[in-house]
């Protein structure tokens, strides 16, 4: 090789990783690239922004057990999730490769939710195959989990509402116009019916959500915003009905669209919500759809019993939460546990659904299956919170106080001017009152500013639950944080070594999923290290792995020493868990904010402590079980946050004011944390501590410029200052100033 | 001014139209996430 050549390290033409000579890594990548242009989409390698996803084989999914829904014309179709697409181009190029296959009549990918819907003709093709082209390509496809469609009927609600307020107003418009030269009496009867007959479905079908809401608080005692603003919408209305009958002006035009801005309010909230718990849950991940009996038979993995007997191969998902009753093996529960090493189990040891059977076989005793595994609970649990309506706010305890305050004032406006100036007047202002100190501003300020806190945290990596959640930041004192897979990677790194040993390992590591394998690939590609081809490669679990490098024969023995892999006869690897490379900026800059910062983790004393003080901890709490974490939680004198990543953080996650969970750890933990951090480090806590500050203080300042203006507009509504074209401007300035307040949150975060 | 008069109501009727057919997409899922199906015009 020349000089100029070894300056530029050639690359795989999928996927980027550097190579020696050829133009693929491996048979994966040229497979794929296969697939892609021969289905003539060669327009992917120009248009992607990232580079691809090496295939590494599928997850064992029996695809075959998985519920497909019959369609007419005798086509199957299914909905999955396929993680892994990093681009536009890569959901296009799955999209198209699927469309392409035979058999597949339609396919849908969404690149933001990783949401596939295929239909296909049974008899051509089945979805064995369909995902196992999707697979070839290198992304990962899965059985979708348990979250619904989003609530497409409020969506609809504020279409229509908003149709029909700017409808009215146009209509509204010629009738003001109509004030200054005088307009035919059947012109203005013309514009006032049907302003009428628009605003009647709008106060009967969109407004429901607000109605409903309000008359179920009432009944319980509980009052919120909806109640205010449900007596305007119905005092407004029938108001309208009178004054249409008696052809004199109505307030058709602030009705319809206080219901539309009530409601795009809630539809920002909702969707803000429903992204964050849809990315949790894809990060949870799902249990296998299909068990095998001792008999060899394959049964659904719903329809287990308890009692029940399955046999786990070696390489396979364990279908159900049981027992081990036969056989011995390696665990990897990484899935639950977060830890990167597999565990052994042997008779009479738990094992949960979801969990890999890196040794096996084993035969398990069926304790809960299907909906009742552990996993399944938890993630029905996340997906019921996304469509929870939110519960009351700062803004809501101010509910009572406005709607006595209203009523007070349009009672007394009504009373005042009707014995100065007859009652027909006296109603007129009443109207005028009532319509002005409708909280529409109030009402949406929550909500707002709640939906723009979720958003700015989630952009910057942190995906928080609820609004609730998002509160509960604002008040954290304390931030107390696991140790391995938290503050440090959880996955061990290479720390020494030299270049030839790291060849070698890493070409015969490459096909192996070990993260043994996988720290000694990335220090290959951190140093440039350019792989050659291995031959003969063969994985022995637990012990290592052998094969032909460069034509002789080289083994890497994993577990030579504590921390150490082996290539016999050229050299050994050191590996260690290291701290994140943000850690210590990350509690450098939570203990500026005031926060009191405190290690807290099941390790050894020693370890944790010297952990604690390379990243600059206030406090380590070393050597504590789970419950002992828990315990310590709720010992603190002030609000907590707890981020950890294992299933053995689950009691201290609820037990804190806040949990948040490491998105790349236990599925448990993500399942019932307030918060997952969903990148890599530990940034995205500090980001979404800032967001909800930010998001606390524009509900703060939004309230007050809400009474601010409620206060004045009443005011002028009680001097008689306000007609229906002054209300129909006041309330979209006042609702505009609060949907200003609520874009700053980005900004201050 | 007669025009008026047939004019509104026929606009409404237009409008409704275009309300139909945003209720429509909706209810199949066009609006569930903001951006893949405006990528999806894009693609092709």
């Amino acid at each position: 090789m020349t000089a100029a050549a070894a300056k530029v390290s050639p690359a795989c033409a999928h996927c980027g990783a550097p190579i020696e000579r050829g133009i693929y890594c491996c048979t994966g990548c040229e497979v794929a690239a296969d697939i892609i242009r021969g289905a003539g989409l060669d327009r992917y390698y120009a248009e992607r922004t990232a580079p691809a996803p090496r295939p590494v084989g599928d997850t064992p999914t029996a695809w075959s057990e998985v519920p497909t829904e019959a369609l007419d014309g005798g086509c199957r179709a299914a909905t999955l999730r396929v993680d892994g697409l990093t681009c536009a181009a890569c959901a296009w190029v799955t999209e198209r490769v699927l469309q392409a296959t035979p058999g597949v009549r339609e396919a849908t990918v969404s690149l933001t939710t990783g949401r596939t819907r295929v239909e296909w003709d049974p008899d051509v093709v089945d979805l064995e195959r369909i995902t196992a082209r999707v697979a070839a390509l290198g992304y990962r496809p899965r059985a979708a989990g348990a979250l619904a469609p989003p609530d497409r009927t409020l969506l609809v609600r504020l279409g229509v509402a908003a149709f029909v307020a700017m409808n009215v107003m146009l209509l509204s418009a010629s009738l003001y116009a109509g004030w200054f030269d005088g307009m035919d009496e059947r012109y203005a009867a013309l514009f006032r019916w049907t302003s009428l007959a628009l605003a009647t479905p709008a106060v009967l079908w969109c407004a429901e959500p607000m109605l409903t809401a309000a008359w179920a608080g009432l009944r319980v005692g509980v009052l919120h915003m909806d109640l205010p603003v449900s007596v305007g919408i119905l005092a407004m209305y029938g108001h309208g009905v009178v004054a249409t009958l008696r052809g004199e002006d109505a307030w058709l035009d602030s009705l319809t669209m206080l219901i539309a801005l009530l409601l795009a309010g809630r539809v920002a909230e909702q969707g803000g919500r429903r992204r964050a718990v849809e990315a949790a849950t894809a990060l949870a991940g799902t249990a296998p759809r299909s068990a095998r009996l001792e008999d060899g038979r394959s049964v659904p993995a719903d329809t287990l019993a308890w009692g029940q007997r399955i046999v786990v191969a070696t390489g396979e998902e364990v279908a159900a939460d049981g027992v081990v009753v036969q056989g011995e093996g390696r665990v990897r529960m990484a899935l639950l546990t977060g830890e990167s090493e597999p565990a052994k189990v042997g008779e009479g040891d738990r094992v949960v659904a979801g969990a890999v059977l890196e040794e096996g076989p084993v035969v398990v005793r069926v304790e809960a299956a299907g909906e009742g595994t552990l996993v399944a609970r938890m993630a029905a649990e996340l997906a019921k919170a996304a469509d929870r309506p939110a519960p009351p706010a700062l803004t809501d305890e101010l509910a009572p106080w406005f709607t006595a305050g209203t009523l007070g004032a349009a009672g007394v406006a009504f009373v005042a001017w009707g014995l100065a100036a007859g009652w027909p007047q006296g109603a007129r202002i009443a109207m005028a009152v009532l319509v002005v100190a409708c909280p529409c501003a109030l009402a949406l300020a929550s909500p707002l500013a709640t939906a723009a806190g979720l958003g700015a945290a989630a952009r910057r990596g942190l995906l928080v639950r609820s609004g609730e959640a998002l509160r509960a930041l604002a008040e954290v004192e304390i931030v107390a944080l696991d140790k391995t897979g938290t503050l440090t990677r959880g996955e061990p790194e290479v720390v020494a070594g030299d270049d030839v040993t790291v060849r070698i390992a890493a070409a015969l590591e490459r096909g192996s999923a070990h993260p043994v394998a996988r720290a000694v690939l990335r220090e290959a590609a951190r140093r440039g290290i350019p792989l050659p081809d291995a031959t003969a490669v063969v994985e022995t679990i637990g012990v290592g792995v052998r094969g032909q490098v460069d034509g002789v024969s080289r083994e890497v023995r994993r577990g030579a020493g504590p921390g150490e892999i082996e290539v016999v006869g050229v050299g050994t690897l050191k590996l260690r868990d290291t701290l994140r490379p943000d850690a210590a900026r990350t509690v450098a800059a939570l203990k500026a904010r005031g926060l009191r910062v405190v290690l807290v983790s099941g390790d050894h004393a020693e370890v944790v402590e010297a952990m604690g003080r390379a990243a600059g901890v206030d406090e380590v709490v070393g050597a504590v079980g789970p419950e002992a974490k828990a315990a310590w939680v709720r010992a603190q004198p002030g609000k907590v946050m707890f981020v950890g990543d294992g299933v053995n953080d689950g009691p201290a996650l609820a037990a804190a004011h806040v949990g948040v969970a490491m998105g790349a750890g236990a599925a448990s933990s993500v399942l019932v944390a307030d918060a997952v951090v969903a990148e890599e480090g530990l940034g995205p806590v500090l980001a979404g501590l800032r967001a909800a500050a930010a998001a606390r203080d524009a509900v703060r300042a939004n309230a007050r410029r809400s009474v601010v203006y409620n206060v004045s507009a009443v005011g002028a509504a009680l001097a008689g200052l306000v007609n229906p074209l002054v209300a129909a401007v006041l309330m979209p300035v006042s609702s505009g100033l609060v949907l200003w307040g609520a874009s700053r949150v980005e900004r201050s975060t | 001014m007669n025009a008026v008069v047939f004019l509104v109501p026929l606009a409404i009727a237009l409008g409704a139209v275009f309300a139909a057919l945003f209720i429509a997409a909706a209810s199949h899922g066009q609006f569930d996430t903001l951006d893949d199906e405006a990528r999806r015009v894009l693609d092709d």
